[in-house]
């Protein structure tokens, strides 16, 4: 402590105290929100080997999963990043947090917001963006609460006693900065209700905007904070120094100006211009070596101590987190290349490469983290030991079941899509074939989430003990530091270390960089050049370049009805488990017909190709059944297909439409730019007289009568219309049962 | 190497950082994954490579080429095996598997018209029936099966389909079409 950079030794000494109070709100929060999310995702680990256990309508898989990855990712890891940031910056800095007033918004706008989620999205409101699912009221809310983070943040940089910051200092930085950008423009939308609103990008272009954004989550909220995390946490449990300083600057700059590229490789033979996948592919190959780099810094800063791993739980933590983010930064590259996404993408290979990732560096890193905060904060021991050694083992045993058991249903289902027999015709052309081939592995994988969520419990118990142990008052440790000077003092750019005397090894040598270090506004312009730069170059070719969306006489709009059965479609989040998109692969249009093309979805706001099949695809599902057999499919799926793990949706047939509501919908679309031409103003009657029609259909062929005014009829309509459009180009498809109308 | 472990004299809240040197391995992997993305760049991103729809198009030519012709079962043979009960049950499990969630497991219809009676809506012959399997009715909601079952399980199930004609199973829906005596 009171170490002088910059300050002459006459200086004043300023003397303040951190603010750990906050600190220790987002540890409750953390371990809290970290065994909710994680026993959801337990919950819906069972619905997929055990369909009876959905719920409808508020707990069914499509609901459930969105907040089950938005509990594990913003709430478990987001409060785990705000405690180590707030724990650590102070301490870098030498400062208190810039106010105690936003330290506390910070806490509680986080926490309404995580509640608010909890809250919509079993009841079905929800943007259909993975990992954007929160509807306009919550994204304001979240956008408000990060600018206060980043006020509060960038203040403390300000008004530092540090005059250079350090690594973790500058992931920070990054990982703020781009996550505001990333959120603000991924859900840029118009409202069409208080909990209901349409993406402003359609089809190809809400595609990109949401895996740049998506992408990107996973880069900035998941990997450079934790970055972060490691670097102050890995030297300070190691008792070392960090590896290689020069490594540190390299694999920053890198990371953050590579990562952002990568989105498109979510959406290889999609739609998307085939430039813009080839150029995601592309930068996430040569992002293995600056992923490394964090990986490679934080395991040799343990050079030397590789002994005290033995008995410390916590360094046990942190080794597995930094192999498993090595692991899971090497997957990515190979999954992003072409050929091998042909074979992973839709199946659980994606899966098993998230949990890979998140289980271990996320998980194992946030574990370690508050292992070692947990003595400091509370002023006592951990209270047990031998517990936080359990956990690790248990946890560990949970992890290795879970993604050898979700591999392998990834590649098995994924071959068997691409089978062909001798005859040159699908092996496995009934889909629910794939899929019941996976049950076992299913329950496997059940089994090792459940491992690590009873790691989580103990983790918690170990945490609330250690807290009951806390002295009476806390201590206030008194800090003293002396403040910047207000003039630089000139110091050695690289001190203890000769500096090359030519310019050129200077800048090879990188200690230019230091320069930057102690200008922290100036490193933070910086960072959102990079990202903005980066950003723009697949951003502007996407929305620029007619060519890339070529358009399709025969697409139209959906009618009124049809566009409310697509929102039923949302509410349920059966986009969750099937996609609308054929890939331009044999095995795929002999499944499914001809491959998708991007003018098939410009009025698609928002886009619903998904990521996942754990159905079929439908992007060619209109015609196809009819009306009575979605209506008999929907209310009971095992009774058509004993094999099938969808949920049954009974509500769907007795919930009425809201008729009046579609007119608001369709205005809301006009906005957007989607023409509906005269049938602007009367959109209610059209929707009743659509519905009618399939409600006589369906009383004809056998259904009941008095259906033509619930929600089911509205999502046949819209089913029944999936591709239809494009057929109807070439020939006349009749469809049935008045499904398929024009607006 | 002496350039090991140089500790730089700064210090964070007590962590310090070494001057070590980038591992050379690590560069080289930098640089090599760098090499390929321009090679690969010049071969597919600017159009030289065949690009993704023409490589589908020529797997699909290919496929095409080499498949064997379609064995498609002459009314001859289909009624040939209109009186093997192997055939029959053959059939008969192919049409619970797949027909009877529409069809009803005894035929007698529920989504799908009845199968038992001698009313026939896209005809009754054996061929008229193999065609309907194969190629489906979109328009009344029966898929074309032709791609999900095997051409000899499309027989099989044909001249099962056949043979449930004048079973009468209770609860049979009324029958729709063209009466065929």
């Amino acid at each position: 402590m009171g170490e002088a950079h910059g300050a002459s030794a006459s200086t004043r000494l300023d003397t303040f105290q951190y603010d750990d109070d906050v600190v220790r709100k987002f540890l409750f929060a953390t371990v809290l929100w970290g065994a909710v999310g994680m026993l959801v995702g337990v919950l819906i680990a069972i619905q997929m080997a055990y369909p009876a256990l959905n719920f409808a309508p508020y707990l069914t898989f499509g609901r459930l999963r969105p907040l089950h990855t938005n509990a594990v990712i913003f709430a478990f890891a987001g409060n785990a990043i705000f405690c180590g940031i707030y724990y650590s910056t102070q301490r870098l800095l030498k400062a208190r947090m810039f106010s105690d007033g936003l330290s506390k918004a910070h806490f509680w706008g986080w926490q309404l917001i995580i509640v608010a989620a909890a809250l919509t999205l079993p009841l079905g409101f929800t943007q259909a963006k993975e990992y954007a699912e929160l509807e306009w009221p919550i994204d304001i809310m979240i956008a408000v609460v990060w600018v206060i983070f980043a006020i509060n943040f960038i203040g403390t940089m300000v008004k530092r006693r540090e005059r250079h910051i350090y690594v973790a200092v500058w992931f920070y930085v990054a990982s703020i900065i781009t996550v505001a950008i990333l959120h603000i423009f991924n859900n840029l939308s118009i409202p069409a209700g208080a909990f209901k609103s349409y993406s402003i990008y359609a089809g190809v272009q809400d595609a990109f905007m949401q895996w740049w954004y998506g992408h990107n989550a996973v880069a900035f909220f998941l990997t450079t904070p934790f970055l972060g995390l490691m670097y102050y946490f890995m030297p300070k449990a190691a008792e070392g120094p960090v590896f290689s300083y020069k490594l540190s600057i390299l694999h920053f700059w890198t990371l953050v100006f590579m990562y952002i590229w990568a989105g498109p490789h979510h959406l290889h033979y999609t739609s998307l211009p085939e430039w813009a996948s080839t150029v995601g592919m592309l930068f996430s190959v040569m992002l293995w070596a600056p992923s490394w780099g964090g990986m490679i810094n934080g395991l040799l800063t343990l050079r030397g101590g590789w002994h005290k791993v033995v008995d410390d739980p916590i360094l046990k933590f942190m080794v597995i987190a930094l192999t498993g983010y090595g692991m899971s930064t090497f997957e990515g590259p190979m999954l992003s290349i072409k050929s091998v996404n042909a074979l992973s993408h839709y199946t659980d290979w994606t899966i098993a490469h998230a949990h890979s990732g998140a289980l271990t560096w996320n998980g194992f890193l946030t574990f370690a983290m508050i292992y070692w905060l947990a003595p400091r904060l509370f002023q006592t021991q951990l209270y047990s030991k031998k517990a936080a050694e359990w956990h690790f083992w248990i946890a560990t045993v949970g992890v290795l079941l879970y993604i050898v058991s979700i591999y392998s249903a990834g590649v098995t289902q994924g071959l068997m899509w691409r089978a062909f027999d001798e005859t040159g015709r699908l092996q496995y052309p009934d889909f629910v074939e794939t899929v019941a081939r996976l049950i076992p592995m299913y329950w496997t994988r059940v089994i090792g989430g459940t491992l690590y969520l009873v790691g989580a419990l103990i983790f918690a118990w170990n945490i609330v003990m250690t807290w009951r142990r806390r002295p009476a008052a806390y201590a206030v440790h008194e800090v003293q530091a002396a403040p910047l000077s207000p003039t630089y003092v000139p110091e050695p750019m690289r001190p203890g270390v000769d500096v090359p005397a030519t310019a050129w090894g200077r800048f090879v040598n990188m200690t230019f960089h230091r320069t930057w270090e102690r200008m922290p506004i100036l490193f933070t312009v910086l960072t959102t050049v990079a990202v903005i730069v980066a950003s723009l170059f697949e951003i502007l070719p996407t929305f620029l370049i007619k060519s890339n969306v070529p358009t399709i006489a025969s697409v139209k709009p959906y009618t009124p009805l049809e566009l409310a059965g697509r929102d039923l479609y949302i509410r349920e989040g059966c986009f969750n488990c099937h996609s609308q998109m054929v890939r331009p692969l044999r095995f795929e249009t002999e499944r499914y017909g001809e491959y998708s093309k991007p003018g098939e979805s410009v009025y698609d706001h928002p886009f619903l190709w998904g990521s996942r099949r754990i159905g079929p695809d439908l992007a060619r599902e209109g015609g196809l059944k009819s009306n009575l057999w979605h209506l008999r499919h929907f209310e009971n799926p095992r009774e058509i297909n004993a094999r099938s793990i969808m949920p049954a949706y009974p509500h769907l047939s007795t919930n009425d439409v809201d008729f009046a509501g579609i007119q608001r919908r369709v205005d809301v679309m006009v906005m957007l730019g989607v023409p509906y031409g005269e049938g602007v103003n009367n959109a209610p009657e059209q929707a009743r007289a659509q519905a009618q029609a399939i409600g006589q259909d369906l009383a004809s062929t056998g259904g009941r009568t008095g259906l033509e005014s619930k929600e089911v009829v509205a999502l046949i309509a819209y089913l029944q219309r999936l591709g239809v459009d494009i057929r109807a180009g070439s020939a006349k498809v009749a469809s049935a049962g008045g499904a398929g109308g024009q607006p | 190497m002496s350039e090991r472990d140089r500790l730089i004299d700064h210090n964070y809240d007590g962590i310090q950082e070494y001057d070590n040197p980038l591992p050379r391995w690590w560069v080289i992997l930098f640089w090599a994954t760098i090499v390929f993305s321009v090679l690969y760049w010049f071969n597919l991103g600017v159009g030289i490579g065949p690009g993704r729809i023409a490589q589908y198009e020529a797997e699909v030519a290919a496929a095409r080429a080499s498949a064997p012709p379609p064995d498609v079962s002459s009314p001859d043979e289909l009624a040939a095996m209109a009186t093997n009960t192997q055939v029959l049950e053959a059939g008969k499990q192919v049409f619970v598997t797949n027909c009877a969630s529409c069809h009803k497991p005894d035929g007698g219809g529920l989504i799908g018209p009845n199968l038992t009676d001698n009313a026939w809506i896209h005809g009754g012959t054996l061929a008229e029936i193999h065609k309907t399997v194969t190629e489906g009715v979109l328009a009344k909601g029966m898929p074309p099966w032709g791609k999900l079952l095997k051409p000899d399980q499309i027989d099989a199930v044909t001249v099962y389909v056949a043979s449930l004609k004048g079973t009468n199973p209770p609860g049979a829906k009324a029958a729709e079409g063209t009466v065929v005596p």
